[in-house]
């Protein structure tokens, strides 16, 4: 155990200063290859601040995505190869600053294709420059439709609608469970976990069930005792709780202190960070179904440079020494669909590649990939999953599916 | 009776409340100085307790007094070589460095332990005693126990022993107390160090309850606040009564008007003593 300690202190050190590395040599980083045999990508992320964890994953998946293309000497483009370079720049997790990233990616760095800062807020923000220049962008963590409502032309989400995640859990646990009727909802008062709640507020209505505990938590909450007391009052029979892994984690160690249990219990988004089981424990974490729009556990065959998710699991395992989250896994294929559009329209000039991702349909080691006239993904069902004993199994999508719900959360 | 489990929750919070606050109280009330290291020295504790337990098996209750010697050494040791150089100087200065020092200790945290979450789970797990309906985890009455006899032990230090009583003087009167032989510089070290000390003892005891992670510590540095000016600088027995004041507030306030209001509250209440009782409860000049 200590062994585990220190050495992830020291993959953090390391990590960390190869950060430091790449942001020095960012101005002279591919200076060596020839300017017309590579594709450059410009990718604004908030390496420092408050989202920088996120930055850091964000960063691994495109690195693995890069390594792979340049290996097998490059991207397609009619009948040559071209090398790949991703130019980050550091937005220090302010939106202002993302869409300024944005432009200078464009007009300095003179990038030939953009992808979209972190989250829905900034995609938004930023697509404006990417409409401005008429720059074909994707979005990797864009979820909410509001992003994509006017129908942007060069704006690409490889996310599905927040509607899309959850819904599929509601007839699996009425199947389990035909008694369902008392659902109770805790909420992160913050930007995505209330668009989420909000998702399953609707899935709960047109399911016919009785929210019998709606409430939300402050940011820094440190304590959720009186609320769970209170939840535990109402005796719900499924538990939805939406928030990040450090509330997530604390909520679950506070309804263990406080015996509470419930058949069902959901939690968005811990469960899908590897954090969680370590931080949680296998028993605290046994049965909680989570939702996101990627997992490790799922098994798609693809045409990418991956072949499969298998092939991508091994090429992140062999760069980095872990497994990918859903967290990087977004990055790289909004890099391999852009890739794929480039192979698909034979030449990097913007409109020709722009058409090429609105008649994208690939097969991707993340599941197939495809976009709506508006611009978001709509071809795959984000995989819901149950830890089980340590372990995630995904029920559903059936195509990826492993294992069956086991109801009951102690 | 919820009622109940609502009241016993607020109480237990409380404790915790209190044994994050004490040390900063201290530092404040005696130094005057506002210490923002104060909620990264608790998470280091915690990571202390974590490594402890990982690596030796040793629960966090033993690493309590490993926490006090070690961190009692680099509190005096910033205080002596640090913050002694500006301490006579507006508390803007001093602010401006804990702060500067505070974002070193964050990003050397990140550095190291990295950004993730983590969490100290026994094995066997404590769990939870009830009493009829209404239940109390094991690691927050143990961690609430060990707040208290800090707590106490801090008082008994101050009021009993002759450092304790050289600490007050300087608070109560610093030119007297030079002139009666403190040694001034030294005190103030010692009473940094044993701030350092506090919090981090609070520390190791919150790694059973909390979360760990870098960023934590704001959190329970907005706590160390707002208990502190409830119960009134520089007392420990309003350092108790502070944090108790605020578990209670927050947790019926929580039932009765919603968790979303919950951190709103204790920020409001924070404001209402400032207007209407600046010196808190207890709050008065030095320690008797």
């Amino acid at each position: 155990m200590s062994y585990a300690f220190v050495r992830s202190g020291l993959v953090a050190a390391r990590s960390a200063l190869a950060v430091l590395i790449a942001g020095a040599g960012l101005g002279l980083s591919g200076a060596s290859v020839h300017a017309a045999d590579v594709i450059k990508f410009g990718a604004p992320l908030p390496l420092t601040g408050a989202l920088s964890p996120e930055a850091v994953k964000a960063k691994q998946g495109f690195e693995v995505w890069m390594d792979m293309v340049n290996k097998a000497g490059g991207i397609k483009v009619g009948d040559r190869k071209m090398k790949v370079e991703v130019v980050f720049v550091d937005y220090q997790s302010s939106t202002p600053k993302a869409v300024q990233a944005a432009e200078s990616l464009i007009t300095q760095e003179k990038v030939d294709f953009l992808f979209s800062p972190h989250g829905s807020g900034a995609a938004k923000a930023a697509s404006n420059v990417s409409e401005k220049y008429k720059v074909p962008t994707v979005a990797a963590t864009a979820s909410s439709t509001q992003v994509f409502d006017q129908k942007p032309k060069y704006l690409f989400g490889t996310y599905t609608p927040n509607e899309t995640l959850l819904g599929p859990l509601f007839p699996l646990v009425k199947a389990k469970l035909p008694t369902l009727k008392k659902v109770a909802l805790y909420t992160r008062n913050d930007l995505f976990p209330l668009s989420l709640a909000q998702a399953i507020e609707n899935n709960i209505k047109e399911s016919g069930l009785e929210v019998v505990f709606n409430e939300k938590f402050a940011i820094n909450t440190l304590d959720h005792s009186s609320a769970l007391s209170q939840l535990k009052g109402a005796q719900p029979d499924w538990i939805f709780v939406t928030g990040y892994i450090n509330d997530n984690l604390l909520i679950r160690k506070q309804m263990i202190d406080q015996r509470l249990q419930a058949p069902v219990v959901t939690m968005i988004t811990g469960p899908s960070f590897p954090e969680f089981v370590k931080a949680a424990g296998v028993a605290g974490s046994e049965n909680i179904t989570g939702a996101a729009w990627w997992d490790a556990a799922v098994r798609y065959k693809s045409d990418d440079v991956f072949g499969s998710t298998e092939g991508y699991l091994r090429a992140f395992k062999e760069k980095f020494g872990s497994t990918p989250d859903y967290g990087s896994a977004s990055y790289t294929v909004a890099a391999v669909a852009l890739q794929m559009a480039i192979e698909r329209a034979g030449s990097i000039d913007r409109e020709k590649v722009r058409d090429a991702l609105a008649k994208l349909n690939v097969n991707t080691f993340f599941g197939p990939i495809h976009f709506n006239e508006m611009g978001q993904a709509d071809s795959y069902s984000p995989p819901i999953f149950q830890l089980q004993n340590g372990k995630t199994v995904v029920l559903y999508p059936p195509s990826v599916k492993q294992g069956e719900l086991h109801l009951g959360v102690k | 009776m919820i009622f109940y489990q609502v009241l016993v929750n607020g109480v237990v919070l409380g404790s915790l409340y209190a044994c994050i606050a004490v040390g900063f109280s201290l530092v404040w009330g005696v130094l005057n100085i506002i210490n923002l290291m104060h909620g990264s020295f608790i998470v280091l504790g915690a990571y202390l307790a974590l490594l402890a337990y990982s690596s030796l098996g040793l629960a966090p209750w033993w690493t309590v007094a490993v926490a006090a010697v070690l961190f009692f050494g680099v509190g005096y040791l910033i205080q002596r070589f640090l913050i002694n150089r500006v301490v006579a100087a507006p508390v803007m200065l001093s602010l401006t460095l804990t702060f500067g020092l505070d974002l070193i200790i964050q990003n050397a945290m990140i550095y190291f332990f990295k950004a993730d979450y983590r969490a100290l789970n026994l094995n066997p797990a404590l769990g939870s005693v009830a009493l009829g309906t209404v239940v109390v985890p094991v690691d927050r009455l143990i961690a609430t126990i060990f707040a208290l006899l800090l707590t106490f032990a801090l008082y008994v230090v101050l009021r009993k022993s002759r450092i304790g009583r050289a600490i007050v003087a300087v608070r109560v009167d610093q030119d007297a107390a030079r002139l009666l032989g403190v040694d001034i510089r030294s005190i103030y070290a010692i009473a940094f160090g044993i701030g350092t000390a506090m919090a981090a003892s609070a520390g190791t005891l919150l790694a059973l309850t909390f979360p760990i992670a870098p960023v934590v510590s704001y959190a329970f540095l907005g706590k160390a606040f707002v208990v502190c000016v409830l119960g009134g600088l520089g007392s420990v027995p309003g350092a108790v009564l502070g944090g108790l004041l605020l578990g209670l507030v927050e947790s019926f306030g929580s039932y009765a008007i919603g968790p979303e209001f919950a951190v709103m509250l204790s920020f409001g209440l924070l404001i209402a003593f400032l207007i209407a009782r600046p010196q808190g409860i207890l709050g008065r000049r030095g320690f008797e």
